[in-house]
């Protein structure tokens, strides 16, 4: 966490946690306030996809 | 073709092959022709004791050297892989940096995020994280790598430079970057290059090894040199389905073919960004 961050202007992220099991954050959101974009958390899985990555 | 065409059909073909259970399937047309899996792995520079201490479906065969083996990591150092695929050259990483240390895969393709991530459950590796990202966007802050590792990754994007170039930037200054990938003495057939199939399979998105080395330099780095290199063996080049297939998919001679092949090489980069 300590050296994410956004993938299009590089700011820190907020993380907002929305369930945990032990250490890892299952689901949540990752939100660049500058690009006022959440990335989300998914099994686990941070998604730091570009918003406009298809 | 498009930069954002050959993002998708790069992203299509992998999660395909990441879906796949088994360990010996690639893309249809690969840089040499060879066959896929632990086979592969051990004859572009991975020991055997090196794919034990991995979980088994962590090692797909999609690289094309060992880059960690060159990376000289030390205990508690920071690991970022650029396109960490089934995990292979993390969980190695892993090894070498230890508890204190930590190692990052980013990858374009979800399904090959979900495989590694089963895979490091499965062993067990606690210092192993993978996240969904675009190597010509890193996720990561400036300065915050010590390494920088990359295995048969960077062929595959359309805008190397900025591959390069966000990895100069996460690197921490004095960071090292370790890069194994496939790229050419000599151009392409034009109908080679505008093969969707075989950009996805490692070969249409090589450039010449001069043109990559400069990309390198020009992102930043110093004293950037080829660790090794190694060609198509010529076993592959008399290995008929390969040129038979070239010769048919693409419409060409056998010489054509057989240079075409030959002028496929595999190489590891070093670069280090100046302290």
């Amino acid at each position: 966490m300590d050296i994410l961050c956004c993938p299009v202007c590089k700011s820190d992220l907020e993380l907002k946690i929305e369930r945990e099991d032990g250490d890892e954050i299952v689901t949540g959101d990752l939100f660049c306030p500058k690009c006022d974009h959440a990335f989300k958390i998914e099994d686990g899985i941070p998604n730091l996809l570009p918003p406009d990555f298809k | 073709m498009k930069d954002d065409e050959v993002k998708k059909a790069v992203k299509e073909g992998y999660a395909k092959i990441a879906k796949k259970s088994c360990s010996c399937c690639g893309p249809a047309v690969d840089a040499c022709g060879t066959p896929r899996g632990s086979q592969v792995s051990k004859g572009i520079g991975y020991t055997d004791e090196e794919l034990k201490a991995i979980p088994e479906d962590a090692d797909m065969g999609l690289g094309c050297g060992n880059p960690v083996a060159l990376s000289s990591l030390r205990e508690g150092e920071t690991v970022l892989d650029l396109g960490s695929g089934g995990g292979i050259d993390c969980f190695l990483a892993a090894g070498r940096v230890g508890e204190k240390g930590k190692v990052i895969g980013v990858d374009m393709t979800a399904e090959m995020v979900e495989r590694a991530r089963e895979n490091a459950k499965r062993g067990g590796f606690e210092n192993v994280e993978f996240r969904l990202g675009d190597i010509e966007d890193v996720p990561a802050d400036d300065g915050s790598v010590d390494v920088i590792i990359s295995n048969c990754v960077i062929n595959l994007s359309p805008d190397k430079g900025k591959v390069f170039k966000e990895a100069f930037r996460v690197l921490r200054p004095g960071g090292r970057m370790f890069v194994s990938d496939i790229v050419l003495l000599k151009e392409l057939p034009e109908a080679v290059r505008a093969d969707m199939a075989a950009y996805v399979g490692c070969l249409s998105g090589a450039v010449l090894r001069e043109d990559y080395i400069g990309l390198i330099e020009q992102a930043g780095f110093q004293d950037v040199r080829i660790r090794t290199e190694s060609g198509c063996s010529m076993e592959v080049l008399s290995n008929d389905p390969t040129v038979s297939a070239m010769m048919s998919n693409f419409n060409l001679s056998r010489e054509e073919a057989e240079e075409a092949i030959g002028s496929v090489i595999s190489v590891i980069v070093e670069g280090t960004r100046p302290a």
